[in-house]
């Protein structure tokens, strides 16, 4: 049996929103932007609430750069993997 | 963002996960908007950037308005709101629209002269909290702000920031914007702030609003230009809200968006309701609508004036080293020097630099 892919989510103090461009996090903390080009290919949560959860969009699969965004978001406290269910 | 007292209103710091700088890219919403919640001030400031407005007597949204403002906020996805005035704290009403903003998960910055600050207001705002201050004071001496911002306001100021500081109030920045008779004062004034626990924070002296009378008398000569651009290349630690990028060396280049958001990544709201490109350019040429009449989100992706200032190319720049750092720099500084859009900032560091060569 595969491991299965952690959920990401993204903390209290962080906003992330849909761009062109794929997406835009805000940490209210540090008031510091992070540009994320992933296209269309994840869907953010809602802006505010609990457990909010990163989404992937029906049908994409995580390449190797896409894995390699989710890992740099979660080192800078944007996201936090949880193990996948 | 962030804007004299203003220019909280954009980020302290930008990232792209590429090289390719996405930030240049148009947005679906501002990310931050400054929004002037009031007229009435309790000061008489010679620089001020609102002196116009509020001598215009137009009035102000009342709470029901500045609730479905905010509404439209969250709806938009903005994530901050950067309040200013007049003095918000002079507003009866500014708690609740603060508490609604955070109920919203909006985050909010609000620019005050400190006058009002006393225990019970700095608890409420400890409750709402993170509600980042900025303080403004315009001089480490008191003759020094009292010269620009009235008698004896040095030590009505002073005494607001010493309650933030005693109740150790976690995010407040000391903001001086910089002219002639205070720039000398720079590093005195950063170890006053760091002495009560605050940032500190440099705005740039703009000719709009008030400014205009001012400009002549208060704006730096191209030495004191040329060593400010030094000073805060050596001092990352010294925030500026990007007031300065058209004069900040490469040194400072990823401490921000070092370009001009107006339009863009920002927007500003008036007292009335008007909605402009930036809190710098609230004049009736660049006016883009008013929140009474529309929604803050059409007017932000569908006014022509914000569609002519997102076109704006300031050419004679093209040729120069720096374009791709300043992109020609505060459209605002040229346009009440000159009346005329789309000239370069005459404060950028290479008009600084070239200056010096030729003396």
């Amino acid at each position: 049996m595969g491991m299965s892919r952690p959920a990401y989510l993204v903390p209290d103090h962080v906003r992330v929103r849909q761009e062109d461009f794929g997406l835009l996090f805000y940490d209210t903390q540090s008031t510091r932007l992070t540009f994320v080009r992933s296209g269309d290919r994840l869907v953010p949560p809602p802006f505010i609430g609990l457990r909010r959860a990163l989404a992937m969009t029906a049908g994409a699969q995580p390449d190797a750069a896409l894995s390699r965004v989710l890992d740099d978001l979660v080192e800078k406290g944007l996201l936090v993997a949880c193990p996948g269910e | 963002m962030i804007w004299s007292k203003k220019d909280c209103s954009l980020p302290a710091r930008v990232s792209d996960t590429v090289p390719q700088r996405l930030s240049t890219l148009p947005l679906r919403s501002p990310v931050n908007v400054t929004w002037e919640i009031t007229e009435a001030c309790n000061l008489d400031c010679a620089h001020c950037l609102s002196a116009e407005l509020r001598a215009a007597g137009h009035g102000e949204l009342d709470l029901v308005e500045c609730r479905s403002l905010l509404d439209e906020l969250a709806r938009m996805q903005v994530f901050q709101v950067n309040f200013g005035g007049g003095e918000p704290f002079l507003r009866a009403d500014f708690l609740d629209i603060l508490r609604y903003a955070h109920r919203l998960g909006i985050t909010t910055c609000v620019s005050t002269n400190g006058t009002m600050l006393d225990d019970g207001l700095v608890d409420a705002l400890l409750d709402i909290a993170p509600v980042y201050l900025q303080v403004s004071l315009d001089g480490a001496k008191p003759e020094t702000n009292d010269a620009i911002r009235g008698t004896g306001t040095f030590e009505r100021i002073l005494a607001g920031i010493e309650i933030l500081a005693c109740r150790h109030y976690p995010d407040f920045s000391l903001n001086m914007v910089v002219t002639r008779l205070n720039v000398t004062e720079i590093s005195a004034f950063d170890a006053l702030a760091r002495r009560y626990g605050a940032k500190t924070r440099l705005s740039r002296f703009r000719p709009s609003g008030g400014g205009c009378h001012t400009w002549e008398d208060y704006r730096l000569t191209r030495e004191q230009l040329a060593e400010l651009s030094a000073f805060l290349g050596d001092h990352p630690e010294i925030l500026t809200g990007d007031s300065f990028f058209a004069l900040t060396p490469d040194s400072r280049r990823n401490l921000g968006l070092n370009m001009c958001g107006a339009a863009k990544m920002t927007c500003a709201v008036a007292p009335d309701g008007g909605v402009y490109p930036c809190a710098f350019l609230a004049d009736p040429a660049f006016l883009a609508g008013t929140v009474v009449e529309e929604r803050l989100g059409d007017i932000f992706r569908a006014s022509p004036v914000f569609a002519g200032f997102r076109d704006l190319e300031v050419e004679a720049c093209r040729g120069c080293g720096r374009f791709s750092i300043c992109n020609g720099g505060c459209p605002a500084v040229g346009y009440f020097l000159t009346e005329s859009m789309g000239l370069p900032d005459p404060e950028c560091l290479r008009a600084v630099e070239t200056a010096r060569e030729v003396a």
